[in-house]
């Protein structure tokens, strides 16, 4: 029973992954997302996976959601929890401008390991709800993500403000990336048999 | 001599007292006679030293009793830390209760480990050889451990259905899996399936959701896999294991690392140091050096020093840990500064430091701990400081300790009543206070001079915030000169007893308030001499006239209080052949010389002086005009009377305090006991 209740599962699966600095409120983020509730008390994560069906568009998927730890002390570690991602929401905190340097950092060392400079990606400014205590500036946010060629959203895990709204463009973004992939090797299939049939040529 | 002899006879274990006398008296009276004087005085030699042992007691008792206090309030204060961190205990095992047991079943393991990790190893990885197929070349690995497994069941990446069930392994420096055979032979059970280093690897953990509980996931680069526990318990015990194994290589391989950088510059360093002859022969000779170096540093008690050291800090046994501190820096001072040497030097340096510390904390006054810490506690941290030769330190922060004593003490005080009682208690426990620092500072910090300027220098500030407290409610609160007065001499009486203990600071107190003193003085004489003036234009020269024998003897008495006698003047029952106005005039002239002459000083005699003459002038002015007016023309015998009295009476006892003060009566003063020969003259 059990096993074909799995088996229904709708097969596609967008893996995400949660980056920032520590206490920018990843988890919270990815709570409010998952069960829609606000966990106000702070507890360091070590690393949580999560996974729910959601309709994207009308198409039923999974999204595979992995919650980093902000203060994962190993680089190489970090490393393999890159490598296993097909799509990145880079969070920081918008009271806090050191969490906003740090983006930097994750997206050199994301850009780094998939070595790949398109890769969905999302620069999110949480904590939004907080404007009187605001460190970091819209414009200052807007022009990296300009710089970087990304989508840059600000949310509020507490409101829900645009929560949905990252979690969904990014997998749209990575089921873009999958159906160009998908094109791409046909493509070049269709290539290969090309020249292949020039040379019969 | 005979009495030593006669005591030491009654108090001789066969003392036999009928024997004794019967002795005696068969030499007749004479003897006895002589016998009871010498027991008489035996018996009052011996009262006088029991007083004294008595006292000698009781000055010990009241000292111990003061440290009982402050050690029962310490002790209350310990018991409440003790329960509040029980509570917290209590509360934190409550929380974790999977994490907790599985560190208390992996305690006694580790212990196991530790008596011989040879022997353990072995027999772990007998273990894993006889279960799992194919581990010869995990087993042959030295120094692997391990530490925790179980079964558990691999679950696929995307669907998440059980793929197989597997055993998984975690060795101290990696994690193997091993899958189960289904067709076992003999005592194996598992086929090996993959062996992944700890620090590439990431654990994750799965939230349950839906059909998938339990279940963590195992990246380990390229691929990724999915474990489900049989329980939550389970799995928390994994995560934990896995999480605080790998933190525990990492610390290993830190300390692996810093251990090769160590080594790598010890090989630097050899060829440079000074003896380059040695250095250039060949690495043997490196390795005998390195080998006297050893043997050097190889003494037992010098290699369980810094052990040793971090028990006695623990323990609080400062005296201890400096006793070895000591040893040490002796040992090493003649030893050569080697690699081996500095480094174990830096080793003690370190603890060194943590020792200072914690004497310092012992010094510190904070919040949650009582600012009455026994005086010998301080002392006994400060004494260890000083042996460590941090002096200064020590010497700053007790002062620091004994200010908040202070400040403390003197908040402890309620203000209440007359401003003289509060000032009163006020002096009492500063200077008292003060003293008291003195001497624990001279015990604390015998033969360190230099400490001493600082303990003076703490004095002036302390004796200026005294002197502000004392200034706001003496000169602030409108009191009497004659309040401000008594106050004053209060603190100046302190004063001069402290400087009998050697510590002057009286110029303080009197460069700090003769300012207020003297516009206290002055404000005083001027609404004295406004009154004079006021009560001259209603004096009417009538013999006082009190109604009542009893209202007379009431009066009467309460001149006296001040010390005057008017008795004589008493006539007809409750007559007074004075007026109302000059028996006031006395009565302020008394209380003003009194105060003035309590804050009396050479610098201030000429103001002292001055306001008195210039407040008799001023009655003897209204004396004058009285006698030369038409008026008062029949009362002329009466004002002589009353002249008198003022002038002599009056003047004799401000000279006879000044007597008794044993202060010289200024020259001006008598000049004007001579107005009344003056003013006599004019009316004959």
């Amino acid at each position: 029973m059990a096993s074909k209740a799995k088996a229904s599962q709708p097969a596609v699966i967008h893996k995400v992954i949660m980056v920032g600095s520590g206490g920018v409120g990843k988890s919270a983020l990815t709570l409010q997302f998952m069960y829609e509730e606000f966990v106000e008390d702070y507890e360091p994560t070590k690393a949580d996976s999560y996974r729910k069906k959601v309709v994207l568009d009308g198409e039923e998927v999974q999204i595979d959601i992995l919650d980093t730890a902000g203060q994962e002390d190993y680089a190489a570690i970090r490393d393999n929890y890159f490598r296993s991602g097909e799509g990145f929401l880079c969070v920081f905190s918008i009271t806090e401008q050191e969490s906003f340097q740090a983006t930097a950092e994750f997206r050199e060392q994301i850009l780094r390991v998939k070595n790949d400079d398109n890769i969905p990606f999302l620069l999110v400014g949480n904590k939004a709800d907080l404007e009187d205590r605001r460190q970091v500036t819209l414009d200052e946010a807007n022009q990296r993500a300009h710089g970087w060629n990304v989508p840059y959203v600000e949310t509020s895990a507490k409101t829900r403000a645009n929560v949905d709204k990252v979690f969904y463009d990014l997998m749209r973004e990575i089921r873009s990336r999958k159906m160009k992939a998908s094109q791409q090797s046909n493509g070049q299939k269709g290539k290969k048999t090309k020249k292949r049939k020039c040379t019969i040529l | 001599m005979a009495d030593g002899r006669l005591a030491q006879d009654l108090s001789s274990a066969g003392y036999d007292p009928e024997h004794y006398v019967s002795r005696l008296s068969e030499e007749g009276e004479m003897p006895l006679l002589e016998m009871k004087q010498k027991v008489q005085i035996l018996s009052d030699k011996t009262a006088q030293e029991l007083k004294k042992n008595v006292y000698k007691n009781y000055s010990q008792f009241i000292e111990t009793a003061r440290e009982i206090s402050i050690l029962e309030g310490e002790m209350y204060q310990v018991s409440r830390m003790l329960t509040e961190q029980k509570a917290l205990m209590t509360s934190m095992l409550e929380m974790s209760l999977v994490s907790d047991k599985a560190v208390a079943v992996d305690e006694p393991q580790k212990e196991a480990e530790a008596v011989n990790p040879e022997e353990e190893t072995r027999r772990n990885l007998a273990f894993l050889l006889e279960k799992v197929e194919g581990v010869s070349s995990v087993t042959e690995v030295p120094g692997r451990q391990l530490v925790h497994n179980g079964d558990l069941a691999e679950l696929d990446m995307e669907s998440f259905n059980q793929v197989q069930k597997v055993h998984m392994f975690l060795l101290n420096d990696s994690l193997m899996i091993a899958s189960w055979l289904t067709n076992r032979r003999g005592p194996v059970r598992y086929r090996f399936q993959g062996l992944y280093e700890l620090d590439n690897l990431a654990i994750v953990n799965i939230r349950d959701a839906g059909a998938v509980k339990n279940s963590f996931k195992v990246l380990m680069f390229p691929d990724s896999k999915i474990y489900a526990a049989d329980s939550a318990k389970s799995k928390r015990q994994w995560l934990d294991i896995l999480e605080e194994t790998k933190k525990k290589k990492l610390a290993r391989d830190k300390q692996k690392k810093e251990a090769a950088l160590r080594l790598a510059e010890q090989q630097n360093t050899g060829p440079t140091t000074p003896k380059k002859e040695e250095a250039s022969k060949l690495d043997d000779v490196d390795t005998a050096k390195d080998a006297m170096e050893t043997a050097l540093l190889g003494v037992d008690w010098l290699q369980e020093l810094p052990e040793n050291l971090d028990m006695c800090i623990a323990q609080r046994d400062f005296e201890g840990a400096v006793d070895l501190v000591e040893k040490v820096n002796s040992h090493l001072k003649d030893c050569q500064k080697t690699p081996a040497v500095k480094e174990f030097r830096a080793r003690i340096d370190h603890r060194v430091k943590q020792l200072t510390e914690g004497l310092l904390s012992e010094l510190q006054v904070t919040a949650e701990r009582s600012l009455r810490g026994g005086p010998r506690a301080a002392r006994r941290a400060v004494a260890q400081l000083i042996r460590l030769g941090k002096s200064a330190q020590a010497c700053s922060l007790f002062l620091k300790m004994r200010s908040t004593i202070i400040k403390y003490n003197i908040r402890q005080l309620k203000f209440e009543g007359a401003t003289s009682l509060y000032v009163r208690c006020l002096c009492g426990v500063f200077f008292s206070s003060l003293s008291e620092t003195g001497r624990e500072f001279h015990k604390a910090f015998p033969q360190l001079l230099g400490c001493f300027s600082a303990f003076i220098v703490w004095t002036k500030t302390e004796m200026e915030n005294f002197i502000t407290i004392f200034k706001r409610h003496v000169f602030d609160s409108k009191s009497s000169l004659a309040t401000i007065s008594e106050c004053v001499s209060i603190a100046t009486n302190h004063c001069a007893e402290l400087a009998n203990g050697g510590l002057d600071v009286g110029f303080y107190l009197d460069n700090m308030i003769s300012e207020e003193l003297e516009k206290a003085i002055l404000e005083s004489r001027h609404q004295i001499i406004e009154s004079i003036k006021f009560r001259a234009g209603e004096d009417q020269w009538r013999p006082l006239n009190l109604g009542t024998e009893t209202e007379c003897s009431r009066y009467v008495d309460d001149m006296a209080s001040v010390g005057l006698d008017i008795r004589d003047s008493v006539y007809n029952g409750c007559f007074i052949s004075l007026t109302l106005n000059t028996t006031q005039f006395c009565k302020t002239c008394m209380v003003l010389a009194q105060s003035l002459l309590l804050i009396h000083k050479s610098e201030r005699e000429a103001l002292v002086t001055e306001t008195l003459v210039l407040v008799f002038t001023e009655q003897v002015r209204h004396l004058d005009v009285s006698l030369a007016s038409e008026k008062f023309k029949n009362d002329k015998k009466f004002i002589l009377k009353n002249s008198q009295y003022i002038l002599e009476v009056l003047m004799s006892k401000i000279e006879h305090m000044y007597k008794t003060q044993s202060i010289l009566f200024p020259p001006q003063l008598v000049a004007v006991n001579a107005e009344y020969r003056r003013l006599k003259s004019l009316v004959s």
